[in-house]
């Protein structure tokens, strides 16, 4: 059935002379592997045990942070950990009793770190105590002969100076998961710490360096005898940011026991000098091994110590949205400053009555005015007129509605609602009583502190925005705004007045020497059918207060934003904090002579 | 003389399934099941290999051998008269890609020889070598004499030195190396007259010193240096090799028991998943485990050459003698190494070590060998 036209005869007889060779090499190799494994193993066996090469890694130091002027924010500070290696234990119960001894902790916890770390039979040193008081390490120093098994790491511990107070934006250091250590991008190892929050996540690429190793020869009790090679590790980059240390406590004293977040920055840069968030927690506790009693408290506390509310709580932004409908007006020709609305208290918009905050009433008032005194009547018109597509677009041409993208993660970007909107995320039209509410900051909108402060640093730029940075970098994001510079300096006008004329709601903030201008903010937390002073009411229900500001001195510009959680109106609970920022920033200038 | 393009045609070309039954019947299992064999014992040592290392690599292998078995089926689907055929289109594509690698690839240990797409990298290289022999198997094939003439040795030599040139600018000596025994197997079953080889090996001489001088790279003299002289650099190549000799030596007999290793557990051993994963086996599995395993890889080459032998064709037995050479040379070359014969260079154990594109490359050899079998008798 073949039908041979070609000659594989030759073919054929080759290639078993091949196989004969190749099988000859298998024999030879074969035979070399008998010669070392069976003939000299014991050698080599003796080698194997008496291998006394150890690799130790370096553990490349983590980038400090330093605040503005130097101020140390994150270091690092040694620390002594107590490694058991199992292989070279005689009786391992009675090492352990002996560390229980020295340490004064139960010795169920230094076994579950044994278990935890490989458990009896690893063949590597397990980290069983951190953190250790030098009397400690001298104790189990002094027994080394007795228990070779223990030895004394120094590593490095990473400690914030200031613990809380600067918790959310330095962040903290977490232990890498199964996950990261997958990713081969990383090159991360088992116990590696990485950043987790804030700073410490954002930047951690240039803040971790890069381990190296250390080969060393012990003797045959595992005794250190002298070094055989070393691969430096290289540090991790410091970063310097534009953090103001004494805002930052100043900021963080105030808020304390409240809710809340503050948030200073200089318009001219972005640099952020201040960001606090209320109520705060230890990053310290994550630096060693995690309590995990300590863990589950921060979890499960109901005001969320872990959130920074600077840039991931979203509120509604009350009377501060004034200046953006201000902005609005004035950019789209519908206000016209000298005109002015009647207010009596209340007005009546689409069958329903629209109350002011003030039960008298403003009579007639002005833009100027109704900035300056935060009427809300003028405002309910001026919505009316606008219409809430106009309304949506000037927010979010001013920054709200999208991240201000400022360098940390999980910025939330907080909601400009609009017809749209509403038809696609709720299912319902948009009803025009709501363009009426949003027209004073209630309602669906929702902003971030962060946010706000990039508006008051747009109207402190007259005309344009920059990218808010923690991290001080070269170069400066400018983004400049369609609504242009005549419109902000009017409204800039009336927020100086809000501060310093008389029956301005922002007087609180007032500062001699220096011109502060801003605008209070008081969100409804439950809706009320009448005039309710926020104090009579529970906490829970109580208002939440804003102050967005900005101040000028000299050449020397701030932002100040603070919001207190039911803090009750912003006048009196979150103005005067703003007065004392400025006060500690722009002390050169101060009328008072408090500092020439 | 033209075949039938394919087994599904095949099938259809007759008018029950029994034959066909029949014929996949007849042919060589056994060439698969000892690659299968070997496969799981590499997924067991890689495991042992890798428990010191920052992640588990057995996951990984083990996906690694179901897409291995995956392009087993194809390469075995395809017909290799077919393939021959377009010999040449696949090898410029194979060409074209180990191009790409010297302008986009990505870098791995001292080489420049990976394709990143996605998370996944290859490594052209590996499927050169199929591509390559393809092509040699036409060209020889085709050539109906009983030895060669100087120029069609020539010609054959020029084939493969493309894809060795490629591959050494990727600074991968061990992979480029790897083409030389391939065509030295396909060309002595072609027919090479005895004394072209004393020219051949005072060529390799007059090469391997130009190449010394020019082209090796630091790191690769270093390996040759210490291979010479082992004490001069102990935490170096020397390092390794005395490392890898002490871990192979202290297994004896019977091996140290699994995992319980201390050269592999305490990381003494370098790339101990990879290129030094016999020496891991020898350690913990002993002289018996080396033993067991060279016979594999011999019970492998043996069936091999009995479907060659009994291939239809001659492009069927350049083919499976291209393919085998190049298998042959890997183990005998690793295992040496390991062993401390030869000088260390990055060349891994077929279907022991963890990788992926090598795993994926012997699954479609094998493909290839069992294809020509099963096509032995099909005639028209």
């Amino acid at each position: 059935m073949r039908q041979v036209r070609e000659h594989k005869e030759d073919l054929l007889q080759r290639l078993p002379r091949l196989q004969l060779v190749l099988f000859g090499l298998f024999l030879l190799i074969a035979a070399r592997f008998w010669f070392v494994q069976v003939v000299s193993g014991d050698y080599y066996l003796e080698l194997a045990e008496n291998n006394r090469v150890r690799e130790l890694p370096l553990k490349a130091p983590r980038g400090l942070i330093y605040g503005r002027q130097g101020r140390l924010l994150a270091e690092n500070v040694p620390s002594y950990n107590l490694k058991l290696d199992p292989s070279r234990s005689q009786d391992l119960e009675k090492a352990l009793s002996f560390a229980e001894h020295c340490l004064n902790q139960p010795a169920t916890e230094l076994r579950q770190a044994l278990d935890e770390g490989g458990g009896a039979g690893s063949f590597r040193p397990i980290l069983i105590a951190e953190a250790l008081s030098l009397s400690e390490v001298a104790a189990i120093e002094a027994a080394a002969l007795e228990f070779p098994e223990f030895a004394i790491e120094v590593g490095h511990l990473r400690l914030y100076r200031n613990g809380p107070i600067t918790a959310h934006t330095l962040g903290y250091l977490g232990e890498v998961n199964e996950r990261e250590l997958a990713s081969e991008v990383n090159l991360l190892k088992p116990g590696d710490l990485i950043g987790r929050k804030g700073v410490e996540l954002a930047f951690d690429d240039r803040l971790r360096g890069v381990d190296g190793q250390r080969a060393v020869i012990v003797d045959s009790r595992g005794r250190f005898k002298e070094e055989y090679g070393r691969d430096p590790a290289q540090s991790g980059q410091s970063l310097n940011l534009g953090l103001d240390l004494e805002l930052q406590q100043e900021a963080a004293r105030y808020l304390e026991g409240k809710a809340g977040a503050a948030v200073a920055l200089d318009p001219a840069t972005g640099e952020i000098r201040a960001m606090v968030s209320a109520p705060s927690y230890n990053p310290n506790i994550f630096s060693r091994r995690l309590d995990r009693d300590a863990w589950r408290n921060l979890i499960e506390a109901p005001e969320d110590p872990l959130q920074n509310r600077v840039i991931q709580n979203t509120y509604s932004p009350g009377s501060v949205f004034k200046i953006v409908m201000a902005a609005a007006g004035l950019s789209e020709g519908v206000t016209d400053p000298k005109q002015t609305v009647w207010c009596g208290g209340s007005t009546r918009i689409y069958n329903r009555r629209w109350r002011c905050w003030k039960q008298a009433g403003h009579g007639h008032i002005s833009l100027h005015r109704a900035i300056k005194e935060s009427c809300d009547v003028y405002f309910y018109h001026l919505g009316q007129e606008l219409g809430i597509e106009r309304i949506a677009k000037y927010s979010r041409q001013l920054g709200l509605g999208r991240p201000t993208g400022i360098d940390l993660l999980g910025e939330r970007e907080g909601l400009v609602p609009d017809p749209e909107w509403s038809a696609r995320r709720r299912g319902t039209p948009w009803y025009p009583g709501e363009t009426i509410s949003v027209a004073i900051g209630q309602g669906p909108i929702l902003v971030t502190p962060l946010q706000i402060a990039s508006l008051m640093a747009a109207v402190a730029n007259s005309g344009y925005q920059v990218r808010p940075q923690v991290v001080e970098s070269p170069s400066v994001e400018k983004e400049q705004l369609t609504v242009e510079p005549w419109v902000f300096e009017r409204i800039g006008a009336a927020l100086w007045s809000v501060v310093n004329d008389q029956r301005g709601t922002g007087s609180a903030a007032r500062v001699p020497g220096i011109d502060v201008a801003g605008k209070t903010g008081t969100v409804q937390v439950v809706q009320q059918k009448t005039w309710i002073k926020s104090e009579d009411l529970p906490y829970e229900q109580r208002d939440h207060g804003w102050f967005a500001s900005y101040a000028t001195a000299g050449d020397k510009q701030l932002v100040v934003v603070v919001l207190v959680e039911h803090g009750g109106h912003g006048s009196t609970s979150a103005a005067p904090l703003a007065k004392r920022l400025y006060e500690i920033y722009f002390r050169d200038y101060l009328d008072d002579g408090q500092s020439s | 003389m033209r075949s039938t393009s394919g087994t599904i045609s095949t099938t259809a070309s007759l008018p029950d399934e029994r034959p066909f039954l029949r014929q996949l019947a007849t042919v060589r299992w056994a060439l698969l099941i000892s690659a299968l064999l070997i496969s799981l014992i590499g997924l067991v040592t890689v495991h042992s290999a890798s428990s010191e290392l920052s992640i588990d690599y057995l996951p990984r292998q083990a996906v690694w051998l179901g897409l291995g078995l995956l392009v087993f089926v194809v390469a075995f689907t395809l017909d290799y008269q077919f393939l021959t055929k377009f010999s040449l289109p696949i090898y410029t594509v194979a060409m074209l890609l180990l191009l790409l690698v010297l302008l986009v690839g990505k870098e791995a240990g001292g080489a420049r020889s990976w394709l990143g797409v996605g998370a996944y990298r290859l490594q052209p290289s590996e499927f050169a070598k199929i591509a390559t022999a393809l092509l040699l198997a036409r060209y020889l094939a085709g050539i109906n004499r009983r030895f060669l003439s100087f120029g069609q040795i020539m010609a054959a030599s020029s084939m493969v030195a493309l894809p060795m040139v490629l591959v050494a600018l990727e600074s991968d000596l061990g992979g480029a190396a790897m083409f030389v025994p391939m065509l030295a197997g396909m060309l002595v079953v072609a027919g090479v007259p005895w004394r072209y080889f004393a020219v051949g090996a005072a060529v390799a001489l007059v090469l391997a010193a130009v190449g010394w001088n020019l082209v090796m790279l630091d790191y690769q003299k270093d390996r040759v240096r210490t291979f010479i002289s082992p004490g001069s650099d102990p935490q170096g190549s020397g390092y390794q090799l005395r490392q890898s000799k002490i871990a192979v030596g202290s297994g004896q007999l019977y091996g140290r028991g699994y995992q319980q290793g201390t050269q592999s557990q305490l990381r003494f051993l370098p790339a101990r998943h990879t290129d030094f994963i016999f020496a891991v086996l020898a350690e913990e599995w002993g002289f018996i485990g080396v033993a067991a395993v060279l016979l594999l890889y011999a019970f492998y080459i043996l069936n091999g050459t009995k479907v060659a032998l009994r291939a239809r064709d001659r492009v069927g037995i350049l083919l499976i003698v291209g393919l085998l050479s190049g298998f042959a040379f890997h183990v005998l070359y690793n295992t040496a190494m390991v062993v401390g014969l030869v000088p260390i260079t990055g060349i891994p154990l077929p279907f022991l070590s963890y990788g992926g594109s090598f795993t994926l490359a012997n699954f479609i050899a094998a493909g290839l060998i069992l294809g020509v079998d099963f096509r032995r008798h099909v005639n028209r």
